[in-house]
């Protein structure tokens, strides 16, 4: 089948606004958008940028707007995209050339809510164990991958780069509710801020945005139930 | 298994999480005070002299003034202390549950602590402001 794929082009160093570049090429169903960029890249236009790397959607690296909504790229197929695919950069971050945007705002807030197990206490003789029904807590929150598609997807952050986002909460739950870690509450005071939690409005558009499919806005209603009652367990 | 007890999370008592609570209970006092309103006009032979409309205006703001152009024939029972004050914690639910969603949408937008500040003042004024009036057409009516 033939696809119609319309990129979204934009280089700051040539270009005084962005445009889309209309590409044709022969695709079958099972070929995923990434495969669809990469022949671009190769065969048609080799100065269309993009990220990428594992391509098996566990990096994270080339997710962006396809018809309209947050995805990877790598795990979108043409079957469900239709002959028509329209690709644009994740939006709410700065472009820096074509697909590719400035990560460096979303990455200051994932680290801003400390996403490392603290835990002063002295270290055990062997590993720190939990059991599995405190795992399970926090194993939905486990499988992000940073790919940004929740954060980007985010009216809110659309509105204010400042709130710390979808992405930035899960990983606080998923250490905020980890057995093992000690700094729940250091992690709870810096969500309770203007910045924080109350940010979010449960649209949903981070649930939806997902490739890994975690239930974010139920991960951030349980951060607030945190705050609220103090249970962690 | 646990050796030690978690720290206990900081509660938060700023006014995000106190307004985030506040929206929240006042939503379910406002259904309270809705099912409280239905069910006493029920009792009140609202089913045989009113509409529904006229009910649902009652239920969202139990004042004597949504009843007398029903059938119903003696609105006494429809006044008094109790219905005032059923009526003012309407008004002052609604009121700040509606404006603090306005500022919470607003503050999305807004990045400078001052202007957040001051338009926080500003909606605090208008909810006094409102809910003085509000309270003086009930007390009257």
């Amino acid at each position: 089948m033939e696809v119609t794929i319309k990129v979204f082009r934009y280089n700051p160093e040539k270009d005084k606004k962005p445009s889309y570049k209309t590409y044709k090429l022969e695709a079958i169903e099972t070929d995923r958008v990434l495969d669809l960029l990469e022949k671009v890249k190769g065969y048609q236009d080799g100065t269309l940028s993009f990220r990428r790397s594992c391509a098996h959607g566990i990096c994270g690296s080339d997710a962006m707007r396809i018809n309209g909504f947050n995805r990877l790229a790598c795990k979108t197929l043409v079957r469900d995209t239709g002959a028509t695919i329209i690709v644009q950069p994740l939006l709410g971050l700065r472009v820096i050339k074509d697909l590719i945007v400035d990560m460096e705002p979303f990455f200051e807030h994932y680290r801003s809510v400390k996403p490392w197990l603290i835990n002063d206490e002295p270290e055990p003789e062997k590993e720190r164990t939990q059991s599995a029904a405190q795992r399970a807590i926090f194993d939905d929150t486990t499988k992000c991958i940073l790919c940004a598609c929740c954060t980007t997807s985010c009216p809110s952050f659309w509105a204010n780069e400042q709130y710390v986002g979808p992405a930035a909460i899960v990983a606080a739950h998923r250490f905020i509710f980890d057995s093992r870690d000690k700094a729940a509450a250091e992690r709870l005071k810096i969500l309770n801020e203007v910045w924080g939690v109350y940010r979010c409005h449960t649209v949903f558009n981070c649930t939806m945005a997902c490739p890994r499919e975690i239930q974010i806005t139920k991960a951030i209603g349980e951060v607030k139930m945190a705050l609220t009652t103090g249970k962690l367990e | 298994m646990k050796e030690h007890p978690r720290t206990a999370p900081q509660k938060g008592f700023n006014f995000d999480y106190l307004m985030w609570l506040f929206t929240r209970l006042s939503a379910l006092g406002m259904y309270l005070i809705a099912i409280v309103g239905v069910t006493a006009a029920l009792l009140m032979s609202a089913r045989q002299n009113m509409s529904v409309a006229d009910l649902m205006r009652w239920a969202f703001m139990p004042n004597p003034n949504h009843v007398v152009n029903t059938n119903i024939p003696n609105v006494d029972t429809w006044k008094g202390i109790f219905w005032n004050v059923m009526g003012i914690l309407m008004l002052l639910f609604a009121g700040g549950h509606g404006l603090h969603g306005l500022l919470n949408v607003l503050e999305d937008y807004i990045s400078r602590t001052w202007v957040r500040n001051l338009l926080r003042g500003l909606v605090l004024v208008v909810w006094v402001v409102m809910s003085a009036i509000g309270i003086y057409v009930i007390l009257t009516s």
